[in-house]
């Protein structure tokens, strides 16, 4: 904590933290440089128009593939539209961890530019969360495309539900989250490089300990052995919470029934989606402060 | 008189060094404070009219370029305020600003847009820009494949097109061939008449006499003279000799 205290104190004590309206007026003043950031950083990903784009996809439909045929046939989860929870709980993982590995280079890799010329360096974070969240979109595009396919491949369970409508609540808080992160993570890593290997880990750990090859019946499951705090605990993680959400929204409500026990569905808990709205939006706030605290010694640092 | 165009009251400006950029050495080393300080600007108090087009001299180390990276806010001061009116493009270094993996006509727009144009407004000058720079052949080339002559007549071409008010120049005029010179000054002159605002750091005695109207001497992170150029030049000289033959 002293430490931390101390890379606050190296970093901005010498100037008077701008006042949060001040800065944003600022971002808002700026928004066309953001939006072309945003723009060559989508064009890069997508060289070659549709090709690059199905190519930035490969990864999810692989990983997604892989897992839905372990977990199906050599851990026997046997739920109907199995692949399409996967996915529908990878997605915004993998949105999560793109704008935090994205964010966390993005100042440093700019740090000839920033040296030289000024503009709100919150930018450069906030155009890696806003391009990956644009390809989650795309993304996410996709996925109809594939519970259409998976629902003509199969006609007797249809995985659509009308519960879709209610996406752009996880997707708002999930932009928070990622935004929050992604600033925080940035600045840090600004000042000290290493901090990008202890992100990688973490977020490989993350994966596990969110809903994405499992579902959270299986951890109320776990609970209801071990104690009720624990599907709690679970879930206190914002983005468990937010895997769980797009599940129960995107995709129509199935028992889960791994190794021949079926699981009770468990409806979308709106308390608990309410204490990761809290989260997210104090994360976003946190993160962006923080940034903006910092942000006046990148150009210093030795 | 309106307001000055830059006006600089006890500016000081501080740099912290030994200090690694990693978080392993940060936790190991935490209890001890290693923080040597280095004072750059030492108060420096200085008013730049509107329309006024003054020259920096200095030797390395004097200030001038932290003292310009400051008007282009880059850094914030120690101490002291920087008060400036008008729009700034500051023209620091040679390429820097661009991204050497983008091509020219990525980065006018690129840097048009971080000096304060809309892309519209980019994409209506980039003829412009490119006839100016005389690069035309070259501006689907990544950035890193230009010579530093390119770099400058890029940089300079987008900076004279920005509409900007001020206009901050770090040595980087000195490596262009003499036409493209001849051009940058009969720009810089129009830019005058037209009541725009330069600061300049140049090493270059003929430049500064030719355009300067006046000339400012740094020393040591203070105003050391200031006034009309050939009296303040004279003095520079004579005290850079004083030190050689010591």
């Amino acid at each position: 904590m002293r430490t931390f205290r101390g890379i606050l104190r190296l970093a901005s004590n010498r100037y008077t933290p701008t006042r949060m309206r001040q800065d944003l007026a600022e971002l808002w003043r700026y928004r066309e440089l953001l939006i072309t950031l945003v723009e060559r950083e989508l064009r890069i990903r997508y060289k070659n128009s549709v090709l690059g784009f199905l190519w930035s996809l490969l990864n999810p439909l692989l990983t997604v593939s892989v897992m839905w045929f372990v977990f199906k046939f050599y851990m026997s989860n046997e739920t109907p539209n199995f692949s399409a929870y996967i996915l529908a709980a990878y997605l915004p993982y993998m949105f999560f961890q793109q704008s935090v590995l994205d964010s966390s280079q993005s100042v440093l890799q700019s740090l000839p530019i920033v040296k030289k010329v000024y503009f709100p360096r919150e930018i450069l974070p906030l155009a890696a969360v806003c391009s990956s969240f644009i390809h989650f979109l795309l993304a996410l595009g996709v996925f109809f495309v594939f519970l259409i396919v998976i629902y003509l491949l199969d006609p007797r369970i249809s995985p659509f539900s009308i519960n879709m409508l209610l996406l752009p609540i996880p997707l708002v808080l999930s932009f928070m989250l990622a935004a929050g992160m992604g600033l925080f993570i940035s600045a840090l890593n600004t000042y000290f490089e290493d901090v990008k290997y202890i992100v990688q880990v973490v977020m490989q750990l993350l994966l596990f300990i969110c809903p994405v090859m499992y579902f959270s019946e299986q951890v109320l499951n776990a609970s209801s052995k071990h104690g009720s705090w624990m599907y709690f605990a679970y879930h206190a993680n914002p983005l468990a919470m937010l895997c769980t959400a797009f599940r129960k929204i995107l995709v129509a409500p199935q028992d889960p029934v791994v190794g021949g026990v079926r699981l009770p569905w468990i409806p979308l808990d709106w308390g608990l989606l309410g204490l990761c709205a809290v989260i997210c939006f104090l994360v976003f706030i946190g993160g962006y402060r923080f940034f903006n605290r910092v942000k006046w010694g990148f150009v210093e640092r030795p | 008189m309106s307001d000055p165009a830059i006006q600089l009251t006890d500016v000081r400006k501080e740099f912290r060094l030994s200090h690694s950029g990693s978080l392993k050495t940060a936790l190991l080393w935490w209890r001890k404070k290693r923080i040597e300080r280095f004072e750059v600007l030492k108060g420096l108090t200085l008013e730049i009219p509107k329309g006024q087009c003054v020259a920096l001299v200095g030797r390395n180390g004097a200030g001038k370029s932290t003292l310009l990276s400051l008007l282009s806010k880059i850094y914030r001061p120690t101490g002291g305020t920087i008060q400036i009116q008008g729009k700034i493009a500051p023209l620091l270094e040679l390429g820097a600003g661009f991204h050497p993996d983008l091509s020219g006509l990525e980065n006018i727009l690129f840097n048009g847009v971080i000096l304060g144009l809309t892309r519209e407004q980019v994409k209506a000058r980039m003829d412009s820009i490119v006839e100016f720079s005389e690069l035309k052949h070259h501006i689907d080339a990544p950035v890193r494949t230009y010579s530093s002559g390119m770099l400058a007549r890029l940089g300079f071409a987008i900076a004279v097109h920005v509409d900007a008010e001020i206009l901050i120049v770090d040595e980087v005029l000195a490596v262009g061939d003499f036409a493209f010179e001849e051009k940058c000054y009969r720009r810089i002159e129009e830019f005058k008449q037209h009541g725009g605002t330069i600061l300049f750091v140049s090493h270059q005695t003929e430049s500064i006499m030719r355009v300067a109207d006046r000339c400012v001497w740094l020393k040591n992170g203070q105003v050391e003279l200031d006034g009309d150029p050939a009296v303040v030049i004279r003095q520079y000289q004579q005290d850079a000799e004083a030190n050689d033959t010591l």
